[in-house]
């Protein structure tokens, strides 16, 4: 069954994400992909993540249509104009590419190139937008195309912004011009989501939560301080910091399972971002009970 | 030469009709704010209003009121007027100007819906990213400010702004017989940039491959230089200029006395009120000190004559603060300098009464020894209760140093000067603000001030004006001087240092103002410094001291009576030294003569240096039409003649010119 | 509001090299900004080679410029090399007027908020030619946002901070804030089209002389 179909049938949905890597050596990165066969529906892969340059997004989705598994096509507005992206979307969809998550993207001044000029030409909205009209058969002038994208289009939210309730407006925004599922920062707080999740019921749309596996008391702590509605409690980093080095893998896999074991009570899907720790994947579907 | 085109760069224009009648439909009541537009030829229809209505027809029925402010984005000034408007409750504004004005408005009224009612219109033919500043002028060539200037490399012509793609390596190819793919009524930049190269005989060589870098300027670094420059523009006070201070010249010479003039004219008009009736006849003689003036009336002093001589003749001279013929006594120096008895020392001032220490102030001819020569025993008599005394050291002006040498030579006698008018006045508070590049003068002060135990000696940041009245009250005391208001409507008396120092000199030694301290300064001086000099010693006589003869002088040189910003330039070297006069500054006339002077532009510069908070590019305006006394609806009477405003001005107007004769409309309008 | 900025002194030592230089010197934003001391030292290390010099406010506006010019002209034939100190607008408009010598910018230019506005301010405008201040309480987000989002935030600021610049506050929490304050939050509902770049070449070309 296909990512769409799950979806749609309501059952609980489960997506890893794969970074490309910097150079041509994809090797690795298909083997870790190979590794979550049968166990997750759907693999996002990266649009140079953090604005960090490195092997595109479209390529690798095509290496992973070729081997049978299913990708999400991560797009971002950062390098791209509308000409581009349109024609990208295109492109996506000619090699078997069907879901597209679309995104804003970080700043390039955030990344490895940070001389580079910002384009942002479209938004996050916009681009969904834009999307959804290619998928009807027009471009974003209203040319007719020969032969239309149709894509399962996502987007993403922060549950734990503050202030929530712009972060629901652009939610609605997103929904309102095509956006069919939502993945989801990196939750460590279920009381947050939980609560989180009560305001977005009535929009009656698959939501994803984000699972981010904690490497050390030290990343908590950083993503508390820097990353944008990410707050991990204080029991997880005293977990973390007690552990010894060998030990930790396996302490934040238990976190981890706790989290997705929680957020399985709260909506459709987990979205797992292992940032390098891919291989620890399997392990953590299993310890939560999804694989 | 042709005049040079200048280019209407007016920042917005009405949104178009659907989006105005859009707003229109959302809204019940609202009220207009319109900024007056700048960049462009000043004239009369800068107004969009008509425009507005007429688009609106029907509904403009919805305006509850409008109101135009030049230069809206002017923080100080703009945010002023709009708060004292009154808006009722459910009332929205409405904002004709560019974004800055619509964000400043929004800003202000926070808790209102405000509605931009225009466009901002881009400036630069760059669609990429380029926005494009044209900087003062009103010309062509315009900068993106990318903070990586790569006009060494392209022969001074601009790529960033003016090639539609904002290309850094050479032409896109595209252009066709030298216009632009993009936007075929402008040049292809590369042609031109490559054609400048040729006519210089040099190659243009690209092979240095040029990529931008845009994390430049940083955010942060942009952020604080508009902190740091805001801040430094609302020091102390609105308004106001840094001009260089070039007083180091003669900061460190001693006060010396002026050689001995061989005659003296001594005006009998030294001061604000009536002249002074003559009490010698032609041929009498005189001593030093000796009343030679009665004082007419309440708003007068006596003058007297600083030697002692014979008197040559009386006849009319060109005084040198109105440049206008006025009445002097010519008195022909004995080199005897035989003092007049009543020029005898106080010996029991310490008590005297208010009133006596009043008499004897008049009675020696004390005026406001800072330039406006205002009756000090008038002053010291205020119609309304003070508070406060003010002394007044700031010396703000270039190039003088007289009240500074005073300050570091006489602190003792300052001292007691303010405990003579704390007498008067009645008063505990006292203040004495010197600027902070008089280092000197405030440790000297400093080390006295246990003498008066109430007394604060502040340190104030340099800025032109701080020395006018009203400029220094708003940054000692807070307290703004109502407009057409003076100092004792907020409860303060300003004094000069000089002047206390005349006090002090009239009381404690019996001297009346016969001679003051002056600053001679200025550009290719033999020699320069800090003078006692007599009152009446003629103008011919400083030029020769400090220049040597000199034929063509006033061809080559501007002389002011005073610093550089507000100093009177003097014609006639037979007009002589007064009681107002702080010094003398010789100026180089500036080889570059400017071709006639150029029409307003609406840079706005003079009203963001105005200390008076005035719009002083209406002064020239109506000036230029003959229509002399609307300058009155602008408030022509508050000007303080601080001259920040001509110093500034990017036309090279002589707004003081216009101001000048504009004043004395108003001052007749007033009398009729 | 144009700032300069003095260029490394590398680059302009190698320009200058040995070569008879007349110098352009721009004060007529002084009261904004001027980097008078670096000038000062700069000129200092080839003084020898100055030839002469014009200080002078307003080098923007060509009417100027050209009488400066005409009265300097022995000294500008003698030069190598024409140096200026001024915003980008001064030196193209010196080396309009100059056309067949080499002049050279010493200064690196920045404009600052409040563009052409009177005093330089918080404020910022982006000449977009469609405002967008109606639906966002009147806070630009073409300026105030570094990714000029029109629809909403980018989700990256953490405690109402900026993810690109920390110290700078996240311009959709102030737009959401002001809005929220005046009950009109439901302007934010409007999903905006994507911009119109092709306004700022039709509307730059409205720009008339006067």
């Amino acid at each position: 069954m296909s990512f769409a179909e799950k979806l749609n049938k309501g059952s609980f949905v489960v997506t890893s994400e794969i970074g490309p890597p910097k150079g041509t050596e994809v090797e690795k990165m298909l083997e870790e992909a190979e590794v979550l066969r049968g166990m997750v529906d759907g693999f996002n892969v990266t649009d140079l993540q953090s604005s960090v340059m490195r092997l595109g997004s479209l390529a690798v989705c095509h290496l992973l249509v070729e081997r049978g598994l299913e990708p999400i096509f991560q797009i971002t507005c950062r390098d791209r104009n509308r000409l581009a992206l349109q024609s990208d979307l295109l492109s996506a969809y000619v090699l078997g590419i069907r879901n597209v998550l679309v995104l804003t993207g970080d700043h390039p001044i955030l990344g490895d190139h940070p001389e580079a000029k910002p384009v942002f030409d479209l938004d996050s909205v916009s681009l969904l937008k834009v999307a959804s009209t290619l998928g009807e058969g027009e471009d974003m002038k209203g040319n007719k195309l020969d032969g239309k994208p149709e894509f399962l289009l996502g987007a993403v939210v922060n549950p734990g912004a503050d202030p929530l309730e712009l972060q629901l407006m652009k939610m609605e925004k997103k929904i309102e011009v095509g956006a069919k599922f939502f993945q989801t920062q990196a939750i460590y707080d279920l009381r947050k989501f939980e609560e989180f999740m009560k305001k977005v019921e009535k929009y009656k749309v698959p939501i994803l939560g984000g699972i981010v596996l904690l490497k050390s008391a030290g990343m908590a702590k950083y993503m508390n301080e820097k990353v944008a509605g990410v707050s991990v409690p204080e029991r997880y980093i005293k977990m973390m910091a007690e552990a010894k080095k060998k030990e930790r893998p396996r302490i934040s896999i238990q976190i981890g399972a706790e989290l997705i074991k929680g957020i399985k009570q709260l909506c459709q899907g987990v979205h797992i971002m292992p940032l390098g720790w891919e291989r620890y994947v399997p392990r953590l579907l299993e310890a939560s009970g999804l694989a | 030469m042709e005049k040079a085109k200048l280019i209407d760069y007016t920042k917005f224009k009405l949104k178009p009709r659907e989006e105005i009648e859009e707003i229109f439909k959302r809204v019940n009541r609202i009220f207009i704010i319109e900024c007056l537009k700048c960049y462009r030829r000043f004239d009369d229809n800068t107004s969009e209003f008509p425009r507005l209505l007429d688009i609106l027809g029907e509904a403009g029925r919805k305006i509850s009121g409008n109101i135009g402010i030049d230069f809206l984005c002017n923080n100080f000034l703009s945010r002023k007027k709009i708060l004292s408007l009154e808006f009722p409750f459910d009332e929205d504004i409405g904002v004709i100007s560019c974004g800055l004005g619509v964000q400043f408005v929004a800003q202000v009224l926070e808790g209102k819906s405000v509605y931009a009612l225009a466009d901002s219109l881009p400036q630069s033919a760059n669609s990429t990213t380029e926005v494009g500043f044209h900087g003062i002028s009103l010309q062509e060539e315009k900068c993106a400010g990318c903070s990586e200037c790569y006009l060494n490399l392209t022969g001074g012509i601009c790529p960033l702004t003016r090639c539609a793609k904002g290309l850094l390596n050479g032409p896109c190819g595209g252009a066709k017989n030298g216009k632009c793919e993009v936007n075929p009524n402008i040049d292809c930049i590369w042609e031109k940039i490559y054609e400048r190269f040729k006519k210089q005989g040099r190659r243009l060589t690209l092979n240095s491959v040029q990529i931008r870098n845009y994390s430049r300027p940083s955010l942060n670094l942009r952020k604080n230089l508009s902190v740091q420059n805001q801040a430094r523009r609302g020091e102390s006070f609105y308004g106001g200029l840094y001009p260089p201070d070039k007083k180091e010249n003669t900061a460190n010479k001693k006060i010396e006395n002026f050689p001995e003039p061989e005659i003296v004219t001594i005006f009998l008009s030294q001061h604000t009120g009536k002249r002074a009736r003559p009490l010698v006849k032609v041929g009498e003689r005189v001593l030093r000190g000796q009343k030679i003036g009665e004082a007419e009336g309440f708003v007068s002093v006596p003058v007297h004559s600083s030697i002692s001589g014979k008197v040559i003749s009386l006849k009319e001279e060109i005084h040198p603060a109105s440049l206008k013929k006025e009445l002097a006594l010519i008195i022909e120096n004995d080199g005897e300098n035989l003092i007049d008895p009543s020029a005898q020392p106080f010996r029991d001032f310490r008590n005297l009464s208010k009133d006596s220490l009043l008499k004897i102030i008049r009675e020696k001819g004390i005026v406001g020894l800072g330039g406006a020569m205002f009756p000090t025993a008038v002053k010291l008599t205020p119609p309304k209760p003070v508070d406060t005394l003010l002394i007044n050291g700031c010396e703000c002006e270039p190039y003088l140093n007289s009240d500074n040498r005073v300050m570091i030579e006489y602190p003792e006698e300052i001292f007691e000067g303010v405990k003579i008018v704390q007498k008067i006045l009645e008063v505990e508070k006292v203040f004495i603000g010197v600027e902070d590049n008089k280092s000197e003068a405030l440790k000297i002060l400093e080390r006295h001030k246990e003498k008066i135990p109430s007394i604060k000696l502040l340190s104030l940041k340099t800025k032109y004006p701080q020395g006018a009245e009203k400029m220094l009250i708003k940054k000692v005391l807070d307290r703004e001087v109502p407009p057409g208001g003076l100092p004792f409507d907020v409860g303060v008396i300003v004094l000069n240092i000089s002047t206390v120092f005349a006090i002090y000199q009239a009381i404690v030694k019996g001297l009346p103002l016969i001679q003051r301290v002056i600053t001679i300064s200025g550009e290719d001086l033999k020699k320069s410094g800090n003078y006692l000099i007599k009152i009446g010693t003629p103008l011919r006589e400083i030029v020769t001291h400090s220049f040597g003869e000199k034929r063509e002088f006033f061809s080559e040189y501007e002389l002011k009576m005073g610093g550089p910003m507000m100093g009177i330039s003097q014609t006639h070297l037979d007009s002589a030294v007064i009681k107002g006069t702080t010094g003398f500054t010789i100026l180089k006339k500036s080889s570059v003569k400017v071709s006639e002077e150029r029409d307003c532009i609406k840079c706005g510069r003079c009203v963001e240096v105005c200390p008076m908070q005035l719009y002083p590019h209406y002064y020239v305006f109506y000036g230029k039409r003959g229509e002399w006394e609307k300058a009155k609806d602008y408030k022509v009477e508050d000007c303080i003649e601080c001259g920040c405003c001509e110093a500034i001005c990017s036309s090279k107007i002589p707004i003081l010119s216009f101001i000048k004769k504009e004043k004395e409309y108003a001052r007749n309008a007033s009398k009729t | 509001m144009l700032v300069m900025q003095v260029k490394p002194e590398e680059e302009i030592l190698s320009r200058v090299w040995g070569r008879r230089v007349f110098i352009f010197e721009c004060f007529g934003c002084r009261e904004v900004h001027f980097p008078e001391e670096k000038i000062e030292t700069l000129v200092e290390k080839f003084k020898e080679k100055v030839i002469g010099k014009l200080s002078c406010d307003y080098l923007c506006r060509r009417e100027f410029v050209q009488d400066y010019i005409n009265e300097y002209c022995q000294e500008i034939e003698r030069a190598e090399i024409i140096l200026i100190f001024s915003c980008g607008v001064g030196t193209q408009v010196v080396s309009s007027l100059l056309e067949d010598k080499i002049v050279y910018t010493a200064c690196d230019t920045l404009y600052l908020n409040g563009f052409q506005g009177l005093t330089v301010q918080d404020f910022n405008c982006n000449q977009c030619g469609e405002c967008y201040l109606n639906y966002t309480g009147g806070i630009c987000p073409l300026t105030n946002c570094p990714k000029g989002l029109l629809n909403g935030p980018c989700g990256g600021a953490k405690n109402g901070k900026c993810e690109v610049n920390p110290e700078a506050d996240c311009a959709w929490e102030l737009i959401y804030n002001r809005l929220k304050k005046q009950g009109r939050l439901n302007l934010l509902k409007r999903v905006f089209p994507p911009r119109n770049y092709q306004k700022i070449i039709t509307e730059s070309l409205l720009r008339k002389g006067v």
